[in-house]
């Protein structure tokens, strides 16, 4: 796991065109700071821009204005190609849907973003089927995608960052559409990894994850920072 | 390894989308396929003719006929003769001393639509490779002999199309082929001899002694009578009529003044063969080049159509490309990816269509030989073929290009944050 010192967001704006013309603010203004190992919980309606307040804190999309430091590095001035490469090294995601590569097969999935950058270990394929083993899906590391239920896509998308084993996690509504046991399993590994100092940055409209308590709630919706 | 496993990614999506990949190499294919068999088929013919033309450096035939009807008729047996000359004029002809050697021809009946040509045993020994069959009481340098007995020679493919042998016997149609009036008559060929392959117009010939030619004509006259009033100049065999001369010279510069005399006289028409030849070539290569122009465009077309399909694929496999982005997957290899994979569509679609063009053009060879008289060379590369592959991949590692820079001016993310 590489690491970073806490992170920063100063003064973070987004907002998008609407069809009129006219401009949709998202969120205003938003500044905070998040050490390592702690639980940011964003809550809120859906639509209220939970997602995108991700994208933008991962450097996905541009902000209006502000700034996201990791530590010392503000992210929002990385080149293209930087930001790529700390995205590979330093964060890992759990979506809801369209967690995985469609044309790679499970095993490969849990490798793909190392081996695009260029940083595979030596012993890949014998480690990544020990985290498919530990999320209960080793028998499937051949199949493709299509042949996985929402459940074990998502397991999948658990061991990927395990392998990864970045210093932050965004978790984007993972256990909607799971069974219990898939929930429960998705919950631990997240709340194992927080444990070991990663840090969460959680959306969930789950009851399952009602008893994590965050370091910092921040309701997109109304724009309450607590 | 990162680029491996770029190309392991192209291989992935490739095998994922197999049907519009498939269409794709397919189109791209079948436009290669068609440019591979105008080549074989155009250098087998201009290989055709380029043997033949280089036996005779003169024909001179009667008065009125063009060089292509010189050429056509006596050396590639397709065209009919534009009259008859004396065989006398063929004996003055050997005198000349600018001259090496004469061979009369007269066209006469047919078998089958296959032209039988009367001949001296001169020209078979000036042709032939040898014999696969000859009969037993024929001498091989003079075939026809003193009385040849009604003997026909007939060229390696007639025998293998007919599975004729020596000592067979077939009838010949009188008139000539394409005649509307050729009717069977009662005059019956015996094979005396049956040539080697030769890979020119003669292995679809049938010969025959000048003289059978003007017996059958005789008989020809003494059964036809209400025919004979019509008949056309080039079935007028009577005895001692023959259609053309081919002449060898003794240079080449007595072939052109030979050309200058016989054409002008006003009795008789002559023609370099090699000239000629090498005009009917000129416009055999303009067809070879309005055929492959036509392939270009061919493909041109379907390059686009390939990068209109590789375009469609990038909308539809937009989140998963913003999902790798997601995961740290860089621009630079995303539009890696979508380039090797156009790239590779394209070099399969040539591979596939010039390996399967020139197979087809290997497995149909014999067919095509046989049918049509062209001695194909099925795995021999024109240059329409190699420019055609050169065009296609600028075209393709070009439009590739574009595919890429499209994909790496995206803001995948934004686009779907958007939506």
């Amino acid at each position: 796991m590489t690491s970073f010192e806490r992170i920063s967001i100063k003064n973070l704006t987004k907002s998008f065109r609407n069809f009129d013309g006219g401009r949709n603010t998202i969120f205003e203004n938003v500044t905070f700071e998040l050490d390592p190992g702690a639980v940011l919980r964003l809550t809120g309606a859906s639509g209220s821009g939970k997602t995108t307040f991700m994208n933008v804190m991962s450097a996905l999309i541009k902000p209006d204005s502000g700034s996201i430091f990791f530590g010392n590095i503000d992210i929002t001035s990385l080149s293209e190609g930087e930001k790529d490469r700390f995205r590979a090294e330093n964060i890992g995601y759990i979506f809801q849907i369209f967690n995985l590569l469609t044309p790679f097969s499970v095993i490969e999935n849990v490798y793909a973003p190392l081996a695009f950058a260029g940083k595979l270990p030596g012993n890949h394929k014998d480690k990544a089927l020990d985290l498919l083993d530990k999320v209960g899906i080793k028998e499937f590391a051949a199949k493709k995608p299509y042949q996985l239920s929402v459940g074990q896509k998502q397991r999948v998308a658990v061991a990927r960052v395990l392998f990864a084993d970045p210093p932050l996690v965004f978790a984007d509504e993972p256990t909607a559409s799971l069974d219990r046991n898939s929930s429960e399993l998705v919950k631990n590994t997240l709340l194992e990894l927080n444990k070991k100092g990663t840090t969460l940055v959680l959306t969930s409209h789950d009851s399952i994850f009602d008893d994590v308590k965050p370091d910092i709630d921040f309701n997109l919706e109304t724009g309450v920072l607590s | 390894m990162k680029y491996l496993f770029i190309l392991k990614a192209v291989f992935h999506s490739i095998s994922h989308r197999k049907f519009s990949v498939f269409t794709s190499i397919f189109a791209i294919s079948a436009a290669f396929a068609f440019l591979a068999a105008i080549g074989c088929v155009s250098f087998g013919l201009a290989a055709t003719a380029v043997n033949s033309s280089l036996a005779f450096p003169l024909i001179v035939g009667p008065t009125g006929a063009s060089d292509t009807t010189l050429v056509m008729s006596t050396l590639f047996n397709t065209d009919k003769p534009a009259g008859t000359l004396d065989y006398g004029f063929a004996e003055k002809l050997a005198s000349d001393e600018r001259v090496s050697a004469v061979f009369p021809v007269a066209r006469s009946d047919s078998y089958m639509g296959i032209p039988i040509t009367g001949v001296e045993s001169a020209y078979i020994n000036e042709i032939s490779r040898g014999f696969s069959e000859i009969g037993d009481d024929i001498e091989a340098h003079d075939i026809f002999g003193e009385n040849d007995r009604k003997c026909a020679v007939i060229g390696s493919k007639v025998a293998a199309r007919y599975e004729m042998k020596t000592g067979d016997t077939f009838f010949g149609s009188h008139g000539s082929v394409g005649d509307e009036d050729a009717h069977l008559h009662d005059f019956k060929y015996k094979v005396c001899a049956i040539l080697k392959p030769l890979n020119g117009p003669e292995d679809f010939a049938i010969f025959t002694s000048l003289r059978n030619v003007w017996k059958i004509h005789e008989h020809g006259h003494h059964h036809e009578d209400a025919e004979q009033e019509n008949n056309e100049v080039e079935e007028d065999h009577a005895e001692g009529k023959i259609t053309a001369v081919l002449v060898k010279t003794k240079n080449p510069v007595f072939t052109a003044a030979l050309e200058r005399e016989y054409s002008e006289n006003g009795f008789t028409s002559a023609t370099d063969t090699g000239r000629t030849v090498r005009k009917l070539l000129t416009y055999m290569n303009k067809a070879e080049k309005a055929a492959g122009f036509f392939s270009y465009g061919t493909l041109f077309l379907v390059m686009i159509l390939v990068f209109v399909t590789i375009l469609t694929s990038i909308n539809e496999r937009k989140r998963e490309m913003a999902l790798m982005r997601t995961l740290g997957i860089g621009k630079l290899p995303i539009s890696l990816m979508i380039f090797f994979e156009m790239f590779l569509i394209s070099v399969s679609g040539i591979a596939a269509g010039t390996l399967g063009g020139h197979a087809v053009m290997a497995v149909f060879k014999s067919v095509i030989d046989f049918e049509l008289g062209i001695n194909l060379e099925p795995f021999f590369f024109t240059g329409i073929e190699i420019r055609g592959m050169l065009y296609t991949i600028i075209t393709g590692v070009l439009l590739s290009l574009a595919a890429m820079a499209k994909i790496y001016r995206m803001d995948l993310v934004e686009e779907i944050a958007k939506e």
